[in-house]
């Protein structure tokens, strides 16, 4: 069992310096970054609490998966897979328990710990034979695969609209148009395999073209709902709400490009910082747009063997 | 014709294919047989433009990627993708319009269903519907019958005697020498990197004989089974 928790600690520092920072510096950064996001959440909202158990739990029920525990079950019995899975859900809830128990929430605190040890308790299956039905089957496969991972979240920015045109609030309604985005923008946040941009018999320049024109469709129609029902209640603020709408698919591109920029591997510490001086200067997006694309030509050069 | 002239390959000091000279005809289906690690799936990534390597590979289907469909060992999917929907991002990276996928079904596999759950012989028979949809020129086969039930290989094999017949080229690695045999006009063997011999169809028998006696040699004695 020592073994085993060895092992995962190998396998985290592993992926830290796969991002390209020293372990010891990731976790520093992961804990000043978990500490300032709590207290900021905490002081936006009063839903503050549920921020911070939902997520918690979320992982733990990941790591629950049948598939993972059968692993588990199989190698080490189920005496020792059920303490590892009571000892991983430990000590993931600890540093949100902890954060609970500074806000003097105590019982939260208990049912957190509480409800991480019941979830060691059972597996559960990620992979059921429902197929989800999607409106982007016609043209596979980011928006296909994304969608079916994330459609609870479209009720949710909808309803978001919905309650800031009913409280009058067209800046609420502008954050659940941009949430959509972020949804979307997340399809393209994982390189796939070589051999699914090797199959397109396309050149480096259409095959980006056409990922761009299926993202800004796609985006756009997931989006209408909520830009609609502004522009039908929001006349005059039309071009503030196409401004938003086409700032959305700015960085839906931004992603597309940073993605293949970075092709093979996954988008890394350099393009992560780019795209965060995008968000914090949008106007950056006008040069950064040019230099991923020239880096993501080059990159998919070798693969479509242009 | 694919023409394969001096191909080189080394990943850093180690050298995993060493001076390869093949050709390969329309109409033609090739075998090639090696141990693991003999060079097989590495040869056919380096003819798909998937690796960099020294030497030329020559093509009268230009570019020959775009009209090559490959069947590799463990075909990767992504998760919450349907049959069906694998078939079409397929079809739609060479731009060709299928009709009627639910007729062209000939494995009976369970399109609407999540190709990440379809088991080890699902996947690879759904991958090999795909690539025979895309209407290729050139196919490469990585253990095409691996994993697959008898009944899908004795398909299998009369679907690579048609594209044959079709006029196309078929190049096939398999573990199982009779899949081979039944199917190919030449059999190249690889050992250790290395073109050892090519072999017409006539001479196949002779070949099986070859690789047993040298594939066994005194191994079974060397276990002293009582």
């Amino acid at each position: 069992m020592r073994d085993y928790f060895e092992l995962q600690f190998v396998l985290t520092n592993r992926k830290i310096k796969e991002v390209g920072i020293n372990p010891a510096l990731g976790y520093f950064l992961g804990l000043i970054a978990f500490v300032l996001l709590s207290g900021y959440i905490f002081h936006k909202t009063e839903f503050a609490k549920y921020l911070v158990i939902l997520p918690c739990l979320g992982f733990q029920l990941r790591l629950s998966e049948k598939s993972r525990t059968d692993f588990l079950l199989a190698t080490f019995g189920n005496k020792s897979k059920i303490k590892i899975r009571v000892l991983e859900n430990l000590i993931i809830s600890f540093p949100f328990a902890l954060i609970l128990v500074y806000r003097s929430l105590f019982l939260e605190a208990i049912i957190l710990l509480l409800c991480s040890i019941t979830i060691a308790l059972f597996d559960f299956y990620s992979n059921l034979n429902f197929t989800v039905p999607t409106p982007f089957s016609k043209i596979p496969f980011e928006f296909t695969t994304g969608f079916r991972k994330t459609f609870l979240f479209f009720p949710l920015t909808y309803a978001l609209s919905f309650i800031a045109i009913n409280v009058g609030n067209f800046n609420l309604g502008i954050f659940s148009m941009l949430l959509t985005f972020l949804i979307t923008l997340s399809y393209y946040s994982k390189p796939e395999e070589v051999f699914y941009v090797w199959v397109h018999a396309n050149t480096p320049n259409s095959f980006l073209m056409k990922k761009m024109m299926i993202a800004t469709k796609n985006s756009t129609l997931l989006t209408i709902p909520i830009s609609l029902g502004l522009l039908i209640f929001y006349p005059a603020n039309y071009d503030l709400i196409l401004l938003f709408l086409f700032i959305g698919i700015l960085f839906l591109w931004t992603m597309i490009l940073a993605k293949y920029s970075a092709f093979p591997s996954e988008i890394n510490l350099p393009e992560g910082i780019i795209i965060a001086s995008a968000l914090s200067f949008p106007p950056l997006i006008l040069l950064i747009i040019p230099y991923f694309y020239t880096k993501s030509i080059k990159n998919l050069r070798l693969i479509l063997n242009d | 014709m694919i023409k394969i002239k001096e191909l080189s390959k080394h990943y850093g000091n180690n050298e995993v294919l060493k001076e390869i000279n093949m050709d390969f005809l329309r109409g033609k289906v090739y075998g090639i047989v090696g141990e693991n690690g003999a060079g097989k799936t590495t040869l056919f990534r380096c003819i798909a433009g998937l690796e960099n390597f020294s030497g030329e590979i020559i093509s009268d289907i230009i570019p020959l990627k775009n009209h090559l469909g490959l069947l590799l060992t463990n075909p990767f999917f992504f998760s919450k993708i349907t049959g069906k929907e694998y078939i079409r991002l397929l079809c739609n990276a060479r731009n060709k319009k299928i009709i009627n996928i639910d007729q062209k079904n000939i494995f009976d596999l369970p399109l609407n269903q999540y190709a990440s759950s379809y088991s080890t012989g699902m996947k690879k028979k759904l991958a090999i519907t795909a690539i025979l949809l895309q209407e290729n020129e050139c196919f490469i086969l990585d253990e095409p019958f691996n994993g697959v039930d008898i009944q899908s290989n004795i398909v299998l094999a009369e679907i690579i005697l048609k594209l044959k017949e079709l006029n196309k080229t078929v190049l096939v690695s398999s573990h199982i020498f009779s899949t081979l045999s039944d199917t190919c006009d030449e059999i190249h063997l690889l050992r250790k990197g290395e073109q050892i011999k090519s072999v017409q169809k006539g001479d196949f028998k002779l070949l099986e004989q070859e690789m047993k006696n040298f594939t066994i040699g005194n191994r079974i004695k060397k276990l002293e089974l009582k």
